[in-house]
């Protein structure tokens, strides 16, 4: 990695103020898990790193019962999997960073990291940008080997997915973020903060790049079951080849709205209303399981090499279903 | 030998354990010498180029640097990294992406990898090639004068092949004759230590410390490939991080280090990344085997073709086989392996090198034939198993037809195996099984025993310890022959100026070759102690006897002399050199065994969970359970790695590989290997120390094929190209529709 400066604010406003107004030029760091192979590979050369640990008002993980529960960014995946109301009450959530990598990462990776990650995208991490072209301005994951990319919002110029596991469980339970920058704070519901880039300098998230994300703040989910379901080649170290997060709000037996949201299947988290329209007003069974699955992936355009992405994701779904209405445990 | 068996046979924990895990072990990364350098490796971009300018004249002004090695300054061969070709540290053109072009040191990490940064590179792009076959078709690229085909043994642009009976009358001979391809990939052999070596000259005196599987013959490469007479040449690797193959001789990075440690007059330490080892060292070769098997009705086998290609990548190190067709019983056999220069990664070996790849092929097909026949394929295997080697040379000891139904009873095989595709749900189990064998060599090695005034004993042997428990082996041999308890004995090894040639770690051979050689020595020891007692008691030596530690007349067993006794007089104690090259005769020699796996695929996503393992093992007389035992179970689980995750990628289109590394390459955790019922079929081989064969290779062998039928029994999909993927399951799976939009 290239030499940088280093920071380590202790506020906020320390933080934003060392951010520089364009991409590139400052990284933060949280964790570390993510950005450090970025930089050991010349993907990110940042001149200044931001530190934000010692920046008190990001840490702390806090659950009552009327406003649901607010995570700092800098909340461990640990920390989350090990609290108990979170366990409770989030099983979508949770689930969700359970499978995260392992114990080693979930113990230094934080929940603001998990949300800002870069794509896995093999061309992304080899070097040839996050749009992946080639000398000519071609795509390279079009033509190339693209079975871990897109099936759904892939009409281009992005092909890779995103790689958060948090953030469709989040999503489907209906979460918000605080950003922070210069300005001061602003809130924007999840599932907008992410975005899908449409030239080499954009980046996948609504953040200003002399933003930050303060913290997550999860509705209450008394009413709701959730379930997340992945499907994953490899049992630990590993990101699911496709998750599916289902928040279904009952009234008895019958689902009164559902939220269905698809994670590493498309550029953002991908929300999926067509199955969200099969479930709303019906009582769970395995056929409406499965025909919510079919719904979810009814707009699908695997690219040459990753159709197998499309079983997968309605069979997740119908399994997110399924699991959620057992009591998402 | 002593009747009855004192250390080996008893589960003993390696001598080493308690350094390795916690911390004290000094691995070779571990190394810090005063004013050490550090060094870095710039390397091609390009799968195939030819070098139009260098300029390291920025690089070579920074503060920091101390020296930059191009092709343009150094010229040094590194022999071992190519058998046919003369390959240096620095070639042009480059021949795969990870190709060294520069090495820096630099008084640290971050300045030698910034001025990495600063050479300027300048390529001329050569078309490239990645595929095997298209590499040998006309008008390819040519990745060495004189064409893609690899010479072979004696030189000539032809195939490897073995031969026995006239293949085309047993196909006339046959019944049905089947046809079939089989396709493995590269693996990285992804052992935990990364490569690193650091050099340091005294004088004209070179020492390094490798992470190696074999000293003594890192020591005769660097020796030759620097033009140093042996004596100048240290090696040291006092514990080993694992290899499985790809640290046998020295390597480039043991050269480069060398030369800039010579250049700057420091030592130099250089190590590599995780993605370097998997792009820049070496894995397990390729390979797309096409069979011809012809059968009579009944079942037994009337000919056995295979024509085989194995992707070398652009050097070729190792042999490039196919194995697995040894496995049958056939008066006709004929393979053919091309191996073939391509523009991937190199290729050499990966623990039993030849054997995985071409045991899945072969086990694979056998299974598909029995179903074929409707003959179940336990009974398939016990009929045609080999019993001779090609048929006609007897075994040293054989214990295959025991491990096949041995493993088959652990696994529950007759109550469990059922037709292909019998449940009916979306959750199908089903069961498979796979033989294997591994050749149990003989060879030349050293030991140097001494034995002290107060009786203990210390075996020098210049093992490193892959792994394998090796140092721990040698010290229970030790302590066996010597009939005293492997507590009195300690193990001196990892350093060439302290111990005799071993012959390195690899091809399973240390306990047959270096064991044998510290058994001998031991018996040298007896003598000795025997004839110093009878010269003390002015008898013949033939009176006089040895056991447990002490000597006596022949006629008084019960007045037993203590070593201590006899050495008195004898400061340095006595010492004991062997070196062996036992020759086996009209044997063969080899290590059996048979896997046996139940498991359960989910036809919806194509998970494959793996219920029961079952591994039955003919090597010999076991020395040591407990470790004999793990290297079962990591086999398995390199098995199980190349059977359902690993592959390292290659995009056609840029000749990049896109996965390097652990997770990208999915390369298993614990988290997906099954638990293992290992089960030792103890033969007592004629040629081995106290009856043992080699064990380190052979838990590997069946392991993918054992899998991929099993995941035929269950589903009724045979895949036949490694790895079998939930997208290969789902591609072939009857009934699910893959296709996006309407159901
Ligand atoms: C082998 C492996 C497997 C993994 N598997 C999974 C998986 O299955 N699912 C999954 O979701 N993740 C997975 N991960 C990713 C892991 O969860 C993330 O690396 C981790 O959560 C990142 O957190 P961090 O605090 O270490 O982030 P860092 O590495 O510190 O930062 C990551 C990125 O986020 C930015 N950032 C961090 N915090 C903030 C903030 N508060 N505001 C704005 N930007 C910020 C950084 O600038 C950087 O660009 C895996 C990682 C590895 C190495």
């Amino acid at each position: 990695m290239d030499a940088f400066e280093y920071a380590s604010p202790t506020t906020k406003e320390q933080a934003v103020a060392l951010l520089a107004g364009e991409w590139g030029s400052t990284e933060l760091l949280a964790g570390g898990t993510d950005l450090l192979s970025l930089m050991k590979d010349y993907l990110v050369t940042p001149k200044r790193v931001v530190n934000i640990k010692s920046v008190q008002e990001l840490k702390g993980l806090r659950y009552t019962a009327g406003s649901g529960l607010r995570l700092g960014a800098l909340v461990t995946i640990a920390e989350l999997v090990e609290h108990p109301q979170a366990r409770k009450e989030y099983p979508a959530l949770i689930q969700a960073a359970e499978g995260i990598a392992s114990p080693q990462i979930r113990s230094l990776g934080t929940v603001g990291g998990d949300l800002c990650q870069r794509p896995r995208c093999w061309y992304f991490r080899n070097g040839f940008g996050l749009l992946a072209k080639d000398e000519q301005g071609g795509s390279l994951v079009a033509d190339g080997d693209n079975r871990y990319h897109a099936i759904l919002g892939n009409s281009g110029p992005a092909y890779f997915v995103n790689p958060s596991s948090l953030a469709p469980a989040l999503i489907a339970l209906g979460a918000k973020v605080q950003l922070f920058g210069p300005g001061g704070a602003r809130e924007l519901s999840l599932d907008r903060f992410f975005v899908i880039p449409k030239t080499e300098q954009d980046r996948e998230y609504a953040l200003k790049p002399n933003e930050i994300l303060l913290e997550v703040l999860v509705p209450p989910a008394t009413k709701v079951r959730s379930a997340t379901y992945e499907v994953r080649q490899k049992e630990a170290l590993d990101w699911p080849l496709v998750a599916a997060a289902v928040a279904l709000n009952l009234d008895g037996n019958k689902i009164r709205t559902a939220r269905v949201v698809l994670g590493h299947v498309a550029p953002i988290p991908w929300k999926a209303p067509e199955a969200e329209k099969v479930l709303a007003g019906k009582t769970v069974t395995e056929d409406l399981a499965a025909e919510a699955g079919q719904a979810a992936v009814s707009q699908a355009s695997p690219l040459s090499r990753n159709a197998y992405k499309v079983q997968l994701a309605r069979v997740a779904v119908k399994r997110a279903v399924l699991q959620a209405a057992q009591g998402g445990v | 030998m002593a009747s009855e068996m004192r250390s080996i046979g008893k589960p003993t924990p390696r001598i080493d354990a308690r350094e390795r895990v916690t911390g004290q072990a000094r691995y070779t990364g571990d190394v810090q010498l005063p004013g050490m350098l550090y060094a870095r490796v710039l390397r091609s971009p390009y799968p195939h180029a030819r070098i139009v300018r260098i300029d390291v004249s920025k690089a070579k002004a920074m503060p920091g640097v101390h020296a930059i090695l191009t092709k343009e300054n150094c010229r040094i061969q590194w022999s071992s990294g190519d058998s046919r070709n003369k390959r240096l540290l620095f070639n042009d053109p480059v021949r795969f992406v990870g190709d060294a072009v520069a090495a820096v040191a630099a008084s640290d990490r971050h300045t030698a990898e910034e001025a990495l940064q600063q050479i300027v590179m300048e390529y001329e792009e050569l078309p490239f090639v990645l595929d095997m076959e298209q590499a040998l078709a006309p008008g390819a690229p040519e990745i060495h004068p004189g064409g893609n085909l690899s010479p072979n043994n004696e030189g000539e642009r032809a195939p490897e092949t073995d031969q026995r009976g006239d293949v085309e009358r047993g196909f006339a001979e046959a019944d049905q004759v089947f046809e079939d391809v089989y396709i493995s990939k590269h693996h990285n052999n992804a052992q935990m230590e990364p490569r690193v070596s650091v050099a340091q000259w005294e004088g004209s005196r070179l020492t390094v410390w490798a992470s190696t599987q074999g000293i003594s013959n890192c020591r005769r490469d660097l020796a030759k490939d620097l033009g140093l007479p042996l004596n100048q040449v240290r090696v040291i690797c006092q514990y080993m991080g694992g290899g499985f193959g790809n640290k046998n001789q020295c390597h480039d990075f043991d050269l480069m280090a060398s030369a800039l440690a010579k250049e700057t007059g420091r030592p130099v330490k250089l190590e590599f990344t995780r993605a370097e080892d998997f792009v820049a060292v070496h894995g397990r070769w390729p390979t797309k085997q096409y069979y011809k098997v012809g059968v009579k009705k009944d079942g037994s086998l009337t000919a056995i073709r295979m024509k085989a290609y194995s992707g070398m990548g652009p050097y070729r190190k190792g042999s490039g086989g196919v194995a697995g067709a040894q496995l049958y019983r056939c008066p006709n056999v004929k393979t053919e392996v091309y191996p073939v220069y391509t523009n991937m990664a190199v290729s050499a070996n990966y623990r039993a090198p030849s054997y995985p790849q071409g045991v899945f092929g072969i086990e694979s097909l056998m299974d598909h034939i029995a179903h074929t026949l409707g003959i179940n394929p336990l009974d398939f295997r016990l009929k045609n198993m080999t019993e001779k080697y090609h048929d006609e040379v007897p075994y040293s000891s054989y214990g295959l037809r025991d491990c096949v139904t041995r493993g088959a009873e652990a696994l529950g095989w007759r109550q469990k195996w059922h037709p292909p595709a019998s449940d009916r749900g979306a959750q199908k189990q089903g069961v498979g099984m796979a033989m294997g064998y591994f050749g149990a060599g003989l060879g030349m090695s050293s030991a140097v025993l001494k034995l002290n005034p107060d009786g203990s004993l210390q075996v020098h042997v210049a093992v490193t310890d892959i792994g394998t428990a090796a140092k721990t082996t040698m010290g229970l041999l030790g302590a066996e022959a010597m009939e005293i308890p492997f507590e009195r004995v300690s193990v001196l090894s990892g350093d060439t100026d302290r111990a005799p040639y071993s012959v390195g770690e690899s091809g399973s051979r240390t306990t047959n070759y270096t064991g044998y050689a510290v058994v001998t020595a031991a018996e040298d020891l007896k003598r000795q102690l025997r004839e110093l007692a009878a010269q003390s008691w002015s008898v013949a030596a033939d009176a006089v006897q040895y056991s447990q530690g002490a000597v006596y007349m022949q006629d008084r067993p019960d007045r037993r002399t203590a070593i201590a006794e006899i050495l008195k007089g004898n400061p340095d104690g006595l010492i004991a050199q062997a070196t062996t090259d036992p020759k086996l005769k009209g044997v063969s020699r080899n290590s059996f065994a048979a896997h046996f796996v139940e498991l359960e695929v989910d036809t919806e996503t194509g998970d494959i969970r793996i219920l029961k393992y079952v591994a039955a093992h003919d090597s010999g007389r076991i020395l040591n359970p407990l470790t004999a035992g793990s290297q079962v179970k990591g086999g398995v689980a390199q098995g199980v790695s190349m059977a359902l995750r690993e592959e390292l990628l290659y995009d056609q289109m840029t000749g990049i590989p896109l996965n390097p590394g652990y997770y990208g390459a999915r390369i298993v955790t614990h988290g997906d290997v099954p638990d293992v019922e290992v089960i030792f079929v103890e033969t007592a081989d004629p040629y081995g120390p106290y009856g043992a064969k080699s064990v380190g290779e052979p838990p590997i062998v069946p392991s993918v094929a054992a899998i991929a039928n099993a995941v035929f029994n269950a589903t009724g999909i045979r895949i036949k190209e490694l790895p079998i993927t939930r997208s290969k399951i789902l591609d072939a799976a009857p009934g699910v529709r893959l296709e996006g939009g309407r159901a």
